[in-house]
């Protein structure tokens, strides 16, 4: 068993020097679900065979570096791929499209998306009696669409006990927190009322996440609600809104990584 | 048109269990047969039409071919970034059944028309447009649905337009000659082909034959097809229940111009004004001129200068 929290430093340290190379935004929005995505791809999700593969959707495809990252040090894609990453003439773009790389399962960026798309697939499993699973990061931002509550209020009927949402709640959407903007809290309790089990975790917590994973749905779709820090392991990027858009420069990557090693 | 479609879909069930029905709380009784012999495959997405093609999209990626079935603004319009991203920027095979094109849906108000539905289609790479005028068509227009591997829109009207066709075995990707003529074409897709097809009888009878063109697959448009129907045409007039500033007449103008074609091109359509009108479809049809009597007119005006 490869020992999660490494896995997930290094998936941050390439985030970092693909955010610094690029010259790209959004670092923050990616360091902040990469425990749960190193404890999917490398616990959690079945993915081999890979055609009967569990599937992972990335809804907020603005973390696009975090869902490269951590394809490529899962091996699902060549980590020479990420050289192109958000570049003139380049390989990958700075959200999600399908089409770029193996692994990526859905095209994502626009908010409120890749959820109901996942939601689809789980259904279609459950026709076909498929044991197939779908996980879904969703952000606290992206939970203000109308189309995210279109789809909680329908999959609980369906009975979809096979989805898993994560709910990346850093508390900082790109300009401001979810509770300062809209009425987001009680986040549990509005899960919960439409009918899904709410699974509220430290999104750092690695033990955490995998136990919520494991938790019996009781043939409900389920949603965690990971709280997590945006920015999460560089200290001067942590719960700091500018991180949603800056720059990192030589000097950021250089402090960043020391902290990070 | 609607039952030659759906028809043609629950005849298909019984050879493939791939099928899948998404409606969007609509079509009182279009499906209580499907909805009866196939239970596993129908879904009422309720009122939810964002979700609904997202779903759509997911359900196409697990393997099933998949038809969401709704009034045409809540199959296009409510959720056309879902159609964009979801759908056709990910080249899924999903079907979407759009019913009340046009004002066929008169007189339930502008919210219910759909006027623009071909130019927001149209903007849609990856996406095929069909716009049957009739129930030969709207059943190939099912069969092909079935076959191919594109997201797909197809244009319903309502329900009991008369057979145009009596050839039920052609192309649905090509434009079909309706009736034989000379000098003038009259081309059209959808419910206006049966005012195109009222207004020949009559010229007919006064002795003008103008070449009356069905052109049901609007994209991708096989304009190589329809300039071999056009050789020898001096005037092409379109007519459509749609805005004319973005519909197959806006289409055409762009190809004479950028094929250098020497035909002089009529545009009838409705012009691009909200619709505060009320009165049934054949009234609405008149009022902005593409009914029978008015490409009689029309066409008369341009006969002998043709």
């Amino acid at each position: 068993m490869p020992n999660l929290t490494e896995k997930a430093s290094a998936i941050r340290n390439t985030i970092l020097e693909m955010a610094h190379r690029s010259k790209s935004p959004h670092v923050g929005s990616c360091l902040s679900p990469v425990d749960i995505m190193a404890t999917l791809y490398f616990d959690v999700m079945n993915i081999d065979p890979w055609d009967s593969r569990d599937i992972f959707i990335l809804s907020k495809g603005h973390a696009a570096m975090a869902m490269y990252a951590t394809l490529a040090h899962r091996g699902i894609i060549p980590m020479d791929l990420l050289e192109g990453y958000y570049q003139d003439n380049g390989t990958l773009p700075a959200h999600l499209d399908k089409f770029a790389a193996r692994g990526v399962e859905v095209s994502a960026g626009s908010l409120g998306h890749g959820y109901n798309i996942g939601l689809g697939l789980a259904f279609g499993f459950k026709k076909q009696q498929s044991a197939r699973k779908v996980y879904i990061i969703i952000g606290d931002g992206e939970s203000q669409e109308g189309s995210i509550w279109e789809g909680a209020m329908f999959a609980s009927r369906l009975g979809l006990d096979n989805v898993t949402v994560f709910i990346d709640h850093n508390n900082l959407q790109g300009y401001g927190r979810p509770t300062e903007i809209c009425c987001y809290e009680p986040v549990r309790e509005k899960w919960e009322a439409f009918g899904w089990h709410a699974v509220e975790i430290d999104g750092h917590d690695i033990s955490r996440i995998k136990a919520a994973c494991g938790e019996e749905s009781q043939g409900k779709p389920k949603v965690v609600i990971a709280r997590t820090t945006k920015g999460k392991g560089v200290s001067f990027m942590e719960d700091q809104l500018v991180w949603h858009y800056f720059i990192v420069t030589d000097e950021h990557l250089q402090t960043a990584k020391g902290e990070l090693v | 048109m609607r039952n030659s479609f759906v028809n043609t879909i629950i005849d298909s069930c019984n050879k493939r269990d791939d099928i899948f029905i998404l409606s969007g709380d609509a079509g009182l009784g279009v499906f209580d047969q499907f909805k009866e012999e196939y239970p596993d495959r129908f879904l009422n997405m309720g009122v939810a039409e964002q979700h609904t093609i997202g779903f759509a999209a997911g359900l196409a990626m697990s393997g099933y071919r998949v038809l969401v079935y709704n009034i045409i603004p809540f199959v296009l319009y409510r959720c056309y970034e879902q159609v964009r991203n979801d759908i056709c920027y990910q080249k899924l095979p999903v079907v979407l059944v759009g019913i009340g094109s046009g004002v066929t849906y008169a007189p339930m108000g502008m919210t219910h028309y759909s006027v623009e539905d071909i130019g927001l289609a149209r903007t849609l790479p990856n996406m095929t447009v069909i716009s049957p005028c009739d129930p030969v068509e709207a059943r190939l227009a099912a069969s092909h649905a079935l076959e191919s591997s594109m997201p797909l829109y197809v244009r319903l009207a309502k329900r009991g337009e008369p057979a145009i066709h009596t050839n039920s075995d052609f192309d649905i990707l090509k434009p079909q000659v309706i009736r034989q003529g000379h000098k003038i074409a009259v081309v059209s897709y959808g419910s206006m082909v049966e005012e195109t097809l009222s207004a020949w009888n009559c010229l007919n009878d006064a002795g003008i034959t103008p070449l009356l063109i069905s052109q049901p697959t609007i994209q991708p448009l096989d304009i190589d097809a329809l300039e071999t129907l056009l050789d020898g045409i001096t005037t092409v007039i379109v007519v459509e229940e749609h805005y004319e500033s973005c519909g197959l007449g806006s289409i055409m103008a762009n190809l004479a111009v950028e094929r250098a074609r020497s035909f002089r091109l009529i545009k009838m359509g409705i012009p691009a004004k909200f619709i505060h009108a009320v009165n049934n479809t054949a009234g609405l049809r008149k009022k902005f001129g593409i009914d029978a009597g008015s490409i009689v007119e029309k066409v008369k005006s341009l006969w002998n200068g043709a």
